[in-house]
């Protein structure tokens, strides 16, 4: 997935967009996310519904990965069923 | 002489007149604006801002300011920019990349990206008072018997100068950090840090712990003014609903910072003085006057949106009405350049002119200002606490 790529969750109303990509497909609330929403929604993975929160950055334990939430939503994000995990939050600058 | 100078010694003097305060008569706008330029030995910006975070780029349709003073903002240019093979700290080939891209459209994602980023002209919805009520209060019974206890929750520059503004009229302020996450201003210049914060007690809270949320909120009630400038979903990730706080605390005045205003969409934009000088439309005025585009003054916003909200802290405080009021930083910059227009355009451009054909050149002197002490960070923790927990 090319960054700045943006998915959307096929269960809930979460998106996200790709930071740093790769070929792995990021599943939302257990089903794997796409660009376009499917006609119809799927039902929520409760081992995944924890929720996304925007505006926070998801990674993988490796830190391969790296998504952005521009949209939350009830699922939770995972990588082949093992969940992403939140960025702390960002430093502030010292200099403004 | 930076411009916009004399609108922060127009607010000044009104500060002075309103509180009384001798301190405040002796300030000018131009230490105010200038101070932090000055003892950090920073010169005069071009197209990069003076503290170096913040740049002006060339995109399709109009200029805009990108700031990446944030360590972490650089990870965030491949997918702003759609590419995978950025190099992303390298400066020219950011450059090209803006220079093919919308402007408007790079911004609009950018923001909602969590990045600081305005567009040189900005459709800002017009006005003439950069302070904005957004929850009526309650007001208190009786007249006021006590200098104002004030509760400052915010970091950086612009919040903190209003809490210094308000301590220098004679507040008691206390100062209120995160454990995790500490005014980030103590990383920088350590004289304007001692400058701003001087005389404010110290506490520090854990927000993950629920009995430090649950102090937040007591301090919160122990107050007559709370200063912060957080995003909202920020506050409410915190527990806090500063509009049923304001609407139910009687004399509460609750001054919100923000970088472009805290209604709508707007409200989850970062904001931080220099791109909100540019979105304030300062940049545009600069071009407009000299032909060249670049930033005007240091963090700009920053200190001008301090005098307003300390002004409008104090006017809700000692007329005893309360109520929540928004200070939105680039709003506060258009409506500066709005009043110097209308008062004396030549002036300005004449400003303007001086400060494009500076660039490069050492800060202007400013007055440098007593420093009193500084309080560690978390000394009054307990103390406060204690006090609030007997209330």
């Amino acid at each position: 997935m090319k960054a700045g790529t943006k998915l959307k969750s096929a269960v809930c109303d979460t998106e996200v967009m790709v930071i740093r990509g790769s070929d792995a497909i990021v599943e939302c609330g257990g089903s794997p996310m796409d660009v376009e929403r499917p006609a119809q929604r799927g039902t929520l993975n409760p081992t995944f519904s924890e929720g996304t929160k925007i505006g926070k950055r998801y990674v993988d334990a490796a830190g391969t990965v790296e998504f952005l939430c521009v949209k939350a939503g009830q699922g939770s994000l995972s990588i082949g069923g093992v969940a992403l995990q939140v960025k702390d939050a960002k430093p502030l600058p010292s200099s403004d | 002489m930076i411009p916009l100078a004399d609108r922060a010694d127009e607010a000044l003097a009104k500060l002075a007149g309103m509180t009384g305060s001798a301190a405040i008569g002796k300030l000018d706008g131009a230490t105010l604006l200038g101070e932090r330029a000055m003892l950090a030995g920073m010169a005069i910006p071009g197209r990069i801002s003076a503290g170096g975070g913040c740049r002006l780029f060339e995109a399709v349709g109009d200029g805009i300011a990108l700031n990446l003073a944030r360590a972490d903002d650089r990870e965030l240019l491949p997918a702003l920019l759609k590419t995978d093979t950025l190099d992303t700290n390298d400066d020219q080939a950011i450059a090209a990349c803006i220079a093919r891209s919308d402007a408007a459209l790079l911004v609009a994602r950018g923001r909602s990206m969590g990045l600081a980023m305005a567009l040189e002209h900005e459709a800002l919805p017009c006005c003439d008072n950069p302070c904005v009520e957004l929850v009526t209060g309650v007001a208190a019974v009786g007249p006021v018997r006590r200098a104002p206890r004030v509760l400052d929750l915010s970091a950086l520059w612009a919040g903190p100068l209003a809490g210094h503004l308000l301590w220098l009229a004679g507040a008691e302020v206390v100062k209120v950090e995160s454990r995790t996450r500490p005014d980030a201003m103590r990383e920088g210049e350590r004289a304007f840090y001692a400058l701003l914060n001087q005389g404010k007690a110290s506490v520090v809270l854990d927000f993950a712990d629920a009995s430090d949320r649950q102090a937040l909120l007591s301090l919160i009630a122990a107050s007559d003014i709370v200063i912060e400038a957080a995003r909202p979903r920020a506050l409410a990730q915190l527990g806090i609903d500063a509009a049923r706080i304001v609407r139910t605390t009687p004399g509460l005045v609750w001054v919100t910072i923000t970088g472009h205003g805290a209604a709508g969409e707007a409200a989850d934009w970062v904001g931080f003085g220099d791109d909100c000088g540019v979105a304030g439309g300062l940049s545009a005025a600069l071009r407009a006057a000299s032909g060249r585009s670049g930033f005007v003054g240091d963090a700009i916003a920053d200190p001008l949106a301090g005098i307003t909200a300390a002004l409008a802290a104090w006017e809700a405080w000692s007329s005893r009405r309360g109520g929540r009021f928004g200070v939105a930083m680039s709003h506060v910059i258009a409506c500066c350049l709005t009043r110097a227009h209308a008062t004396d355009p030549a002036a300005l451009d004449a400003s303007l002119r001086a400060w494009s054909a500076a660039a490069g050149m050492p800060f202007p002197l400013v007055s440098r200002r007593p420093i009193g002490a500084v309080r560690t960070f978390g000394e009054d923790t307990h103390a406060r606490l204690a006090q609030v927990a007997r209330c």
